[in-house]
Parts: C-alpha cells; structure tokens; sequence
C-alpha cells in the first residue's frame, strides 16, 4: 500500500472516532486542525500511528498541520 | 469596576458578578457545570458565605462519578444561603480574607491506587502562592486551566485578589485565542505546554502585551520555551512545579528548580531522590500517605545544589496526558468490565504533543473480531470515562507479558 494510501487511513480511523465520515480522497491542503477539527489528543494519536508505521517522528522539529506537511515529513526520511 | 470575565464572546464585570452574588439564594454543593462564569460565580458565592464546596469536572461520567462514591443525595444537596449584600469589590474581598473564613474547598485528583482521590484546601493552601499588591493591579490574566482544577483556581485567586480580568481561552476555538490576547492586552498566561503547543500555530504575529508566560503540569520543553519567546517576545517564560496535593510550590527559569528560603525546611529527598514535602504544606484528605509528616511526591529528582534541584523522572505510574495525571489501573478496571476481555494492560506512549498517550495491549476471547472490538470497547470506554483517559491504540496481543514476580510490565 502506498504511503499516501496509508496515511488516509490512519486519519480516517481518527475521524470515525468522532462520527465524522472518512476522506474518499487525500487533498494536499487539508489542514488536521482547522478542517478536520483534530484536537490536541487527535494529533498525538495521529503522530504515534505514523511513527509506528513509517518510524518517523512528524513533530519533530515544529508542528506540521496540512496533509502536504506531513507526506513531506514521510517523504524525507 | 471593570472585567471580570471574559468568555466566548461574553463579557461580565466585577459589578455583574456582585450582582449575581447578591441575587443568588441556592447554591448546589456540589458543582458539576461546564460554563466558567457559573463556576467561579459559584466558589466566590460560596466563599462569601463560608459554605463548603465541592467542584467536579463537568465531563465526569456517571460512571466516574459513581465512583467517587458519592450518593444522590449528597449530589443533589442544596444550601440556603446566609450572606449579607455586597456593595463593592473591596468590600466582597475584604469580607473573603478575614482570618476565620470556615470556608472548603474540595477536588478530586487521580488517586495512585485506582479510584480518583478528595483533596479538601482551605482558603490559606490555596492562596498560599497569590501575591497582592498595587504591582499586580493592572494584569490582565489568561485563563487556560480547567476551572476546576488546581492550576486554574490558582490563577482564578491570583486575578481575584488583585480584582484583574480573566480572559478564559480554555476550551475556545483555537483560532480566536490570537484575537483575544491581543483585544485585552493579556500581561500574563499560565498554562501547561501542551496547551501552548496548541495555540502556537494559530498565533500569526508577536503578541508584545505577555509579560509573562508559566508552563508547568508537565515536563519541561525547551524547544517551546523559545517557540513561546518568539511569539511572545516580552514575557519572562517560567516553569512551575504544581500538584493537587500542594498546589504550586517552586519555579524555575529553564529545568532548575529552587527552593524558596520559606520552605527550605519543609522540603527533603529521600534516599533514592524522591522529593518530599511536609504536610504542613498540603490539603487535607483521607488518602494521602504519609511517611511520618511527609508527603511522598513520587518526583525523583536531582540535587544540584542545597536549594536547587532538577526533575528526572517520575516513580508512581500515574500517566501525564497534556497535564492530566492517569492512573492506567483505573482505566484497566473499566476495560476488564467489558464482555469478552481477558485481560488489559494500559501503558504510555510518549509523543510531541501531549507528553503521553494511551495505548492498551488487550487479550481477548477466541473468534472475536479485533476490529470491531476495538470500537466497541472505545464506545464503552466514551460513556465511562474523560477523554483522555481512553486509550488511543489498541493491541489485540495473546498473553500480557508479565514479569517473574507476577506483576505486569508497564514499560
């Protein structure tokens, strides 16, 4: 599966938790935050699932917030 | 008389708020309410009558609550109130601060053997850390605690007794909180780091009014400390050290703690490094135990000089979750309750936003559906439990690994 594949699915599993319907498709400015409401406890869940799938910390070095931003953290490892 | 309150788009001064006062009859003991200005109208109505209080969160579940071991009854206990009026903030502080106030104060903590602890404070240990003086007059607070927990009514005391405005950026939309700050030049902001780490990307441009900016609940980050001074470029950033059990006791400048000439003597360290503090320095509750006079904190830290010492680790297995203390026991009870789970073990897992999080390994009966268990669990869990008291990552392992003593391995 690819990574981009991967990462809408982690995402969605967070979103079913708040009865939200999931992402048909994965739109590079979509922000965690302000459109997907992602609190702060979201985004810890959401940096544990991808760390654990890709080994990589996205929180790093400051906070990324759009799917861009955190494919790209992907994407450099 | 100027502001008192100010949330979600609401404000209320000080006159409103003596005017409520003055009005209100009834007061329920025990407060289970959501909105700030009721809570803290309710604690000042209280004090001002000298009755005893009892704040609970107002996310507690019936579950939680029925755990407290608290009875309808008790819940439901109103109070006729006995009180004079009040015509002016100083006389309603005045009256507030006379020596004998009988007055109570009760939380409940995460206990560290399962149940959630009563802390009871009088009016002394909570306002033990609140400076007044002409100095402090014209601050202008942020308020980011939960209003019932110890953090938030030290800040709710600190503003009170120098009758400053609150700005409550709690629970709001965390795109306004820049928009506030700047509309009432908020001098002060007292708040855990992952509270900060949430605002931080919503704060555009330098807010110069902060003078001065305190993390404390949870461990030191450096690297926010000097995200906070770029936004917030005047402000001296502090670290707190703070419990249920004591309230605020040092600070620090960056990760070195000092210990106040005042307290020295009811401060010590145990032989292993556990910081210890004196009872005189505590509330009052059935649960503390004590070693002798002292309170065993749980803190391991390291001396670096006879008045100076650094956090390194924590010896109780209480979790931090963005500044809320989990007792994992507490949410392995509610897990094990539910049909079809073997057995549960609940542990951390660090991360850069919230210190912690949960996860749970669980082992479950033959044949049943991970995936769907793993929902239902959490839609249990939901009617249960606070929410950060439910795990975020479930495991579905075959045995809980267990260590030779029998004990199970929290890593």
């Amino acid at each position: 599966m690819d990574v981009e594949e991967k990462v809408k699915q982690i995402i969605n599993i967070i979103l079913e938790k708040h009865g939200m319907s999931p992402l048909n498709s994965l739109e590079y400015n979509i922000s965690m935050r302000n459109d997907l409401g992602m609190d702060s406890l979201d985004l810890a869940e959401l940096t544990v699932r991808i760390e654990d799938e890709f080994g990589v910390d996205i929180f790093e070095d400051g906070m990324v917030d759009t799917v861009q931003q955190i494919l790209d953290k992907i994407n450099k490892r | 008389m100027g502001l008192f309150l100010y949330h979600d788009g609401q404000e209320t001064t000080y006159e409103q708020l003596i005017n409520d006062i003055n009005k209100q009859t009834l007061l329920k003991r025990y407060v289970k309410k959501s909105d700030p200005y009721e809570i803290l109208k309710d604690i000042v109505v209280s004090l001002v009558a000298e009755e005893r209080i009892i704040l609970l969160d107002s996310d507690f579940t019936e579950e939680e609550v029925k755990n407290l071991g608290l009875s309808v009854e008790e819940l439901n206990e109103e109070v006729v109130l006995k009180k004079d009026k009040i015509s002016s903030c100083d006389e309603l502080l005045a009256k507030i601060q006379k020596s004998d106030n009988r007055w109570e104060i009760v939380l409940y903590t995460s206990g560290t053997t399962g149940r959630p602890k009563r802390v009871a404070h009088k009016l002394d240990s909570i306002t033990r850390g609140t400076k007044v003086s002409e100095k402090y007059r014209e601050n202008v607070w942020a308020f980011a605690y939960n209003p019932t927990h110890f953090a938030g009514l030290q800040v709710f005391f600190q503003a009170f007794y120098n009758q400053n405005p609150m700005i409550y950026i709690f629970d709001v939309n965390r795109k306004e909180v820049e928009n506030v700050l700047r509309r009432y030049n908020v001098t002060h902001i007292s708040a855990t780091p992952t509270f900060y780490r949430s605002i931080l990307p919503y704060i555009r441009e330098v807010v110069p009014s902060v003078e001065r900016a305190t993390m404390g609940g949870e461990k030191y980050d450096k690297n926010l400390e000097a995200q906070l001074l770029k936004v917030f470029p005047n402000a001296d950033v502090r670290n707190v050290y703070a419990s249920t059990e004591a309230g605020s006791i040092f600070s620090a400048k960056g990760d070195i703690f000092s210990i106040s000439p005042r307290i020295a003597d009811k401060v010590r360290f145990a032989e292993d490094g556990e910081l210890l503090i004196h009872k005189s320095l505590l509330g009052e509750s059935d649960t503390f135990q004590l070693d002798e006079d002292w309170y065993r904190t749980g803190d391991i830290v390291e001396m670096i000089d006879e008045s100076h010492f650094k956090f390194v680790s924590r010896k109780t297995e209480m979790i931090n979750i963005g500044g809320y203390k989990v007792n994992p026991h507490e949410v392995e009870d509610e897990i094990k309750k539910i049909d079809g789970v073997v057995d549960v073990i609940v542990k951390a897992r660090s991360n850069r936003i919230t210190g912690n999080i949960l996860v749970a390994e669980v082992k479950i009966n033959d044949g049943i559906d991970k995936r769907e268990k793993e929902k239902e669990i959490t839609k249990i869990l939901e009617k249960r439990l606070q929410s950060w008291k439910i795990p975020r990552i479930f495991t579905f392992v075959d045995n809980i690994e267990l260590t030779r003593t029998g004990k199970k391995v929290r890593k």
